[in-house]
């Protein structure tokens, strides 16, 4: 992380020498002790060979490596020295992993996003935010919020939304006299939200990590995972109901502080902003509108929404040339393609996760220490929290998919609130100090310390943890508008 | 020179795949719903899209394998780099090392496992179910794709041992990371349109 890397600049050059020769010795120790197991100098007990891969695959994350090497790593060395599965079955998971039309979708909604990420959509959505809600307590913040949910909706991340609306809002926020703490709370946080609008990626990721795994419900009867339609149906209500919420925080915090307001806009103004920014807008409406109809499957919904992209932001809004397409089309082939190599090694990782029954395990512990759904929620979200903090959340969504969604259904819980409960916590992961990512892009435009940001986002980010509760103890708030369109 | 070439050869082959699937797809699409025009139902009856799907499949893999080695020259594979950020720079070197290492470890491991899959695969007539295509050609995307990943790692590691210097694109999603003010000296680009003190209520 290059923007985290500025602040290392002070740490004395000879600092953490012990610390670093744990991180390189930890995994070799790791190794030793499968290739000692592997022929037969020490037994390893059935209770620690979960504890083996737990330990490899956290002793390889702490070095640094990327996330992807470090689990094809782990499942790799595990597999050879302590399994018998042959090595072709391994080879053959490596080939067929990612050979689903629906992972298929994940490079065409990237695409799509980098179309419109480029050139002014960004300024578009702030103008039609300002012209609508900009007359309130707190004006300029509300049209952050408003604004940001609609540009990560669009744009699919969180970084891009932070970087694009953040660097036009927060100057003209300081200019109007507001703090720049209270700006970069609500970029940062706001910034988020796309994780629950659709088209979103991750919750893609979640129904393709979950996909074919048809897990015991509690009645014992196996159970479907989420579709992608479903799951980006579910995340509507959350997602506007989360952006309400941090609209209200904006909103009484602005009115505490008596903070300006903007002048009030006339419709004919209102009305100007919103086409201005309806050609992006509409892109989201073709999405789910197209899914839901059953006009297209997702990827071929997301196809369209990229070629849609293309003619909007080319010929509609005429923000990039022809000349700027070949170098998006490389942006979104390399940022597709790291999502889609992290993809084929935690294919094997839940492979691995399958074969040694693990999610069984902590399924029947959890049952015997009589945690109930209630507990098992709750440590799901203190450990989805605590990895938020370390992990970006499509690695994520990928590692902790496949250990917690068989345990969640076996207790039954509903696989598509699991998932729109998971990504509230990919949410929170990226603005939670002390290493959001979130927190990181908006320090670097806000040009304010990580621990001064972590003030300033905390009135936020306590009234996202409580959404969060609602979220995760009260299931219809997801499920009813899936159910009540009969999904 | 020839370093040169593979560079460019490689951003361009898988800037193509990724315009290709997007264009195939959605041609795809305008078919199916071109056929339900009655006039014009005559001629796109003739065409046969079902093997779109397969195709667009197999370019996506080609594009993930070959962009994961561009994404190793790029520095875009994320890390969880919280601990490795806390070390002073003399031992930073020696972990980011052994990461390097071993992620070129790791992709040649695989570059061999797919390459000798490959080899058997190819002594058979296995063929892919729409487009007829011989399995073992679809297949190679793995142990090409993996190998020049490992010697992408090398060649990074090559630069740091040399230069202590590691690609850090940032967070390259949706390519804007780039624009951070901050990382950049131009600074913050202000917006004219938007209203000055003025406006202030």
């Amino acid at each position: 992380m290059s923007l985290a890397a500025v602040s290392t600049k002070s740490i004395p050059p000879n600092k953490g020498g012990v610390m670093a020769t744990l991180m390189i010795l930890a995994p070799l120790v790791l190794l030793t002790i499968c290739l000692l197991a592997k022929f037969d100098y020490i037994v390893v007990p059935s209770g620690g060979r979960g504890l083996i891969i737990a330990g490899l695959l956290l002793s390889l994350f702490a070095t640094g490596m990327p996330i992807s090497i470090a689990l094809g790593l782990s499942v790799l060395t595990f597999m050879f020295t302590m399994t018998d599965v042959p090595i072709v079955t391994v080879s053959l998971k490596l080939f067929t992993g990612i050979e689903k039309f629906e992972i298929m979708s994940i490079p065409f909604f990237i695409l799509a996003g980098t179309f419109l990420t480029h050139g002014g959509v960004a300024k578009r959505m702030i103008h039609f935010a300002r012209t609508m809600i900009g007359h309130w307590y707190g004006g300029l913040g509300l049209a952050g919020v408003v604004s940001c949910a609609l540009f990560a909706a669009i744009s699919g991340s969180s970084v891009a939304t932070v970087v694009a609306i953040g660097s036009i809002l927060l100057p003209a926020m300081v200019e109007q006299g507001y703090p720049k703490r209270f700006g970069a709370g609500v970029i940062a946080t706001s910034g988020a939200l796309g994780i629950l609008f659709p088209p979103s990626i991750n919750l893609v990721l979640y129904a393709v990590a979950t996909s074919g795994m048809r897990p015991i419900g509690p009645n014992g009867m196996p159970v479907n995972g989420a579709s992608i339609g479903q799951l980006f149906i579910a995340g509507i209500v959350p997602g506007l109901c989360l952006a309400t919420v941090l609209g209200v925080v904006t909103f009484y915090q602005a009115y505490k502080n008596d903070y300006p307001r903007m002048p009030k806009s006339t419709w004919a103004e209102r009305g100007r902003a919103f086409l201005d920014s309806f050609w992006g807008l509409f892109l989201i409406v073709i999405v789910i509108g197209g899914i839901y109809a059953g006009l297209f499957t997702p990827t071929e919904a997301a196809a369209t929404a990229a070629v849609y992209a293309f003619v909007v932001a080319v010929f509609v809004y005429r923000d990039i040339g022809f000349k700027d397409v070949p170098g998006i089309l490389l942006n979104a082939a390399s940022m597709s393609a790291m999502i889609l190599y992290i993809v084929t090694n935690a294919v094997l990782f839940s492979f691995l996760m399958v074969s040694e029954q693990i999610p069984q395990g902590m399924a029947a512990w959890m049952t015997a220490q009589g945690l109930g759904v209630v507990g098992f929620m709750v440590l799901c979200n203190l450990i989805l929290l605590a990895a938020g903090n370390v992990m970006d959340p499509s690695s994520m969504v990928l590692i902790f998919a496949p250990i917690l969604f068989p345990v969640a259904v076996r207790l039954g819980v509903d696989p598509v609130h699991f998932g729109v409960m998971m990504a509230v916590n990919m949410e929170i992961g990226l603005c939670h100090p002390p290493v959001g990512l979130n927190l990181y892009v908006a320090s670097g435009i806000a040009k304010m310390g990580i621990s001064e940001l972590t003030v300033a986002v905390l009135p936020w980010l306590l009234a996202m943890i409580g959404f969060l509760l609602v979220i995760t103890f009260y299931p219809p708030l997801t499920l009813f508008l899936p159910h009540y369109l009969g999904m | 020179m020839f370093l040169k070439i593979l560079d460019r050869l490689e951003e361009i082959f898988i800037s193509l795949l990724m315009a290709g699937a997007t264009l195939l797809i959605f041609v795809a699409v305008l078919h199916r719903y071109g056929s339900t025009v009655p006039f014009l139902f005559p001629y796109l009856h003739e065409i046969d899209m079902t093997w779109a799907q397969e195709l667009c499949i197999y370019m996506f893999v080609w594009m993930a394998k070959f962009g994961a080695a561009y994404g190793v020259r790029q520095g875009v594979h994320v890390g969880v780099d919280v601990l490795v950020n806390r070390l002073g720079a003399n031992h930073r070197f020696k972990v980011i090392m052994f990461g390097l290492l071993a992620g070129a470890i790791f992709t040649g491991t695989i570059a061999m496992l797919g390459g000798s899959f490959v080899w058997d695969l190819s002594g058979t007539e296995a063929r892919s179910t729409d487009l007829d295509a011989p399995k073992w050609i679809v297949y190679l995307a793995i142990p090409l794709g993996s190998g020049l990943m490992c010697f992408r790692f090398l060649q990074v590691a090559w630069t740091f041992w040399r230069t202590g210097a590691v690609p850090h694109s940032g967070h390259h999603i949706g390519g804007v990371a780039d624009e951070v003010p901050g990382l950049h000296p131009q600074g913050i680009e202000t917006v004219p349109h938007f209203p000055s003190q003025e406006t202030r209520a």
